[in-house]
């Protein structure tokens, strides 16, 4: 009973869903609009079992001091913090003065925007380590990368004798091997979706069901 | 050079590569070269898009960026607003990204005083609305539906720059200045075909190339992708330069990307030189 | 006088409205019930058009829109919101040709206001009628049929090939390394005694690269359980980390270990992007996984964990249908599971006859894609675009 029910749910829901699209009467999709309304509240809802389990698995390392609950502790701190701010502000809260939108401003842009920042040097770490001319697809790729690369920025459009024609190459590389090779990822990855869809909806896969 | 040197630049600790990049993004800011650069075909045609559109027309702007993609993204957004502003354009706009709302704001209130527009006449804020594919789909069929209250709290019905404009379909244009999901893409699967709609798309360097096939199927008007987009769009703008208390934010940056590149590929092709130069002589040995 | 007159009537004529123009409105092919086409034929173009509309039987009329002189056309939904006005039986509609166009700021009925500018050229009745099945068959885009015909062929080939192979009949899957080596970083976890992290992407639930991970959580927490180590799943969005601890415990019920799931190693980090990044990484610093599995959707985050899973050592598989995110997993990660390879994991790993036989019915389909693809393009080049018609899809 307990896996039969959420299968057949499934079944009926997502069969429902899919006929969305092959029938385009309006009272059909006032009831799929419906239904995806409900899972937005869902989602909703479930933001308070997130905030929950942040701090069921947080607070007890804390009170144990565990191994650096310091961090937990700072970070359970900033959640209160920012949810009081919060509340306390109201609509007005991000009126300038106020003290979500200074929290905003100065802690979570800065904070955000470095986070962001690091994939500057990550790429550079990451393109040395991985770009080495192993074998004729590796050449391949490095070579391209490097024209791309030198031909997006002004650069490249000031070196001597190729300047002119790299931005030219590079736009080649972009509009015709790099969009084939998206297209076939693209048409691949749909029909697997297609796939994973209709498993999930015949019942097939199940492990996303829970423990019987 | 010894070959255990060369072994050694190949493993090299990552903190010195580090340390190169961030004076690669450093001393181009010091001192800048400011190389010239031409306008990418993309550009233009989003460029000849907006100049397009007839003074008094209203146009939608969807802001869909966050902290970490505002350098990228801030200098098309400033750079289209004094596009649309000293045409007398109007604009709508709204976002579907939580973050954006505290960043954009500010960015409308400067610019509009600047230009002498005022709210709710000229330009309005509808806000942030959740629901991503499902938000796009309603800003399709029913804007003040979706967006009963601006982010002052008016009645957007109530509002004169809202007054003939009930969907996205009735704006001249649909600019949208997108950092990833929800964005261009979702505009243009749910709404763009079924509306026929005018979608001009500014994005992350990133999403760029995700965007393009729909540029060449004439789904969008123009795409400006990432720093060196934004850049060029700058330039179209201001073709003899900013005026004064205006800074070329892309226009300044784009000397870091030349440098930060360069110190990549030369990593890259040092890197390759060291990794044959020893396979050579493994292979000898 | 009468050189007056003939100046005034020239006058008048060269500003009359145009003469009866012919007006047709058709409900659209495939349409959903709530959109009418209206058409108009005129030889003259007059200063503008006013369409009015109302519903049939009813005198509140009301201004649908002002266009301009040379416009012939106008779609029209009846109504945006079904549930306070559902759409009526019929609409009448009025077209005026304007003599000027008029300023309907601060007019309250504009549509009085547009009779008053101009006069009635025609009138027409109009059914909204929803399509039964859209098929494209009417507007000759077969796009949705052939959609149609994909998907319960799909469904055809899956139960054909797992009768099959139920029979005894072998099925071959080529070998894909990176799910091969899901099993090995399980083992090494297991050797190192240290946990196996899995990140399902950061995308909602609804998202298909998240369901197909959570399919895959289900296998790997199950082998996971089998050789008695720990996983810990780092979430971006609540409602995924409540259905992965619903999948964890799953599989460790299912290997027989029902009491050694923890459930605090499924965690909600955050489902701000880059502070979710931060958790996770402080995750990998700390904790210190020997195995990084990343299997979902993923942003601009993905290079961000997965340098730092290389500098903490681990073996990191990474799996993603997002394609401008691949290049960096490619990069930093030792095996890289490129779009449909993520959907075929769980087919994979199980080896249930289920599963596999839909495994080789989505490759039939892509194989019939290919061929499509090889000869509409042939075909189109010259000058014959019958598949570009198959496959093409209107707006609906």
């Amino acid at each position: 009973m307990r896996s039969t029910v959420p299968l057949v749910l499934t079944f009926l829901v997502g069969l429902f869903m899919v006929g969305e699209y092959f029938i385009p009467h309006w009272g059909y999709h006032v009831i799929t609009q419906l239904l995806l309304e409900w899972g937005l509240i869902l989602a909703a809802a479930a933001f308070l079992l997130g905030l929950f389990n942040l701090i069921q698995v947080n607070l007890p390392k804390v009170l144990n001091r565990e191994e650096d609950w310091g961090y937990k502790l700072v970070m359970l701190i900033s959640l209160a913090g920012t949810l009081v701010v919060g509340f306390w502000g109201n609509t007005g809260r991000l009126n300038p003065g106020e003290a979500y939108k200074w929290l905003f401003d100065f802690v979570f842009v800065p904070l955000n925007a470095t986070m962001f920042a690091l994939l500057a040097f990550y790429i550079a770490s990451a393109a040395f380590r991985a770009f080495r001319a192993r074998n004729l697809e590796a050449t391949v790729l490095l070579v391209a990368a490097i024209i791309v690369m030198i031909a997006r920025v002004p650069l490249g459009e000031s070196l001597p004798l190729v300047g002119e024609k790299l931005p030219q190459f590079m736009n080649w590389i972009m509009d015709v091997p790099n969009i084939a090779a998206r297209r076939a990822i693209f048409i691949g990855a749909a029909l697997g979706a297609v796939s994973t869809g209709l498993r999930v909806i015949l019942g097939i896969e199940r492990s996303h069901l829970g423990a019987d | 050079m010894k070959l255990d040197t060369l072994v050694k630049f190949q493993h090299m600790d990552r903190r010195w590569i580090f340390l190169g990049m961030g004076l690669a993004i450093l001393l181009p800011m010091l001192f800048p070269v400011n190389l010239p650069f031409k306008v990418d075909e993309r550009v233009q045609s989003l460029y000849d898009a907006v100049e397009e559109i007839p003074a008094g027309s209203t146009v939608f702007i969807s802001a869909d960026f966050d902290p970490a993609s505002r350098p990228e993204l801030e200098p098309f957004f400033r750079a289209n607003l004094h596009h649309l502003l000293r045409k007398d354009v109007k604009f709508v706009s709204a976002t579907l990204w939580p973050s954006a709302p505290p960043l954009v704001l500010p960015i409308f209130e400067e610019l509009t005083a600047e230009y002498g527009k005022e709210y709710g006449k000229d330009w309005a804020f509808l806000g942030f609305k959740d629901g991503k594919e499902l938000a796009i789909k309603a800003i399709g069929e029913n804007i003040p539906e979706t967006f009963p209250q601006d982010i002052k709290g008016n009645k957007v019905e109530d509002l004169e720059v809202m007054r003939g404009f009930k969907q996205a379909k009735d704006f001249a244009m649909i600019i949208n200045v997108s950092a990833g999901f929800p964005g261009t893409r979702e505009y243009v699967l749910q709404i763009q075909g079924q509306y026929d709609l005018s979608i001009a798309s500014a994005t992350t360097a990133v999403s760029g190339p995700d965007y393009i096939p729909f540029y060449k199927a004439g789904q969008l008007n123009g795409l400006s992708a990432g720093m060196p987009g934004s850049a060029q769009y700058e330039k179209l703008v201001f073709p003899d330069g900013p005026p004064d208390g205006v800074r070329l934010l892309a226009t300044q940056s784009v000397n870091v990307l030349n440098v930060g590149h360069l110190f990549i590929i030369v990593l890259i092709v040092l890197g390759n030189v060291a990794f044959l130069v020893t396979r050579q002589a493994e292979e000898q040995a | 006088m009468k050189h007056l007159l003939l100046l005034a009537l020239a006058a008048l004529l060269a500003v009359a409205p145009a003469s009866a123009a012919e007006l047709t409105v058709e409900a659209p092919p495939d349409n959903d019930g709530l959109n009418l086409d209206l058409s108009w034929e005129e030889a003259n173009d007059p200063a503008g058009w006013g369409v009015l509309r109302t519903e049939t039987g009813s005198d509140d009329w009301t201004l649908l829109k002002v266009l301009t002189g040379d416009a012939r056309s106008l779609s029209d939904k009846v109504t945006t919101d079904v549930w306070e006005h559902p759409p009526a039986e019929s609409y009448d509609y009025q077209l005026v040709a304007l003599r000027t166009v008029p300023d309907l700021a601060d007019v309250e009925d504009e549509a009085a206001a547009v009779l008053a500018a101009g006069s009635v050229a025609a009138t027409a009745t109009g059914k909204p009628k929803a399509a039964k099945l859209r098929t494209g068959m009417k507007s000759k885009n077969y796009g949705p049929l052939l959609m149609l015909l994909i998907i319960i062929a799909v469904g055809v080939m899956m139960q054909k090939f797992a009768a099959d192979v139920r029979s005894g009949k072998e099925v071959f899957i080529r070998r894909i390394p990176g799910i091969d080596a899901i099993e090995e970083g399980i083992g090494r976890a297991t050797e190192m005694g240290k946990p196996i992290l899995y990140v399902p992407g950061i995308d909602e639930l609804q998202d298909i690269q998240t369901i197909a991970s959570m399919l895959i959580l289900g296998q790997v927490s199950q082998k996971v359980a089998e050789y008695q180590s720990d996983i810990i799943v780092s979430c971006c969005i609540p409602i995924v980390r409540e259905v992965s601890d619903e999948v964890v415990r799953a599989g460790y019920y299912q290997a027989g270990y029902p009491d050694a799931y923890n459930p605090r190693n499924t965690r909600f980090i955050s489902s701000e992007q880059f502070a979710f990044c931060a958790g996770t990484n402080g995750i990998i610093y700390r904790e210190q996984p020997a195995t990084n599995i990343y299997l979902g959707r993923f942003f601009a985050e993905s290079l961000i964990l997965a340098e730092t899973g290389f500098v903490n050592k681990s073996i990191q598989i990474a799996g993603t249908a997002e394609a401008t995110q691949l290049p960096f997993f490619i990069a930093a990660c030792d095996y890289t599971l490129i779009g449909e390879e993520l959907f075929a994991v769980s087919a994979y790993l199980s080896r249930d006859p289920r599963l596999v036989s839909s495994l080789k019915a989505s490759d039939w389909v892509k194989l019939f894609v290919v061929i499509c693809l090889l000869v509409g393009t042939l075909l189109t080049t010259f000058g014959f675009p019958i598949i570009n018609t198959l496959f093409s899809i209107s707006g609906g």
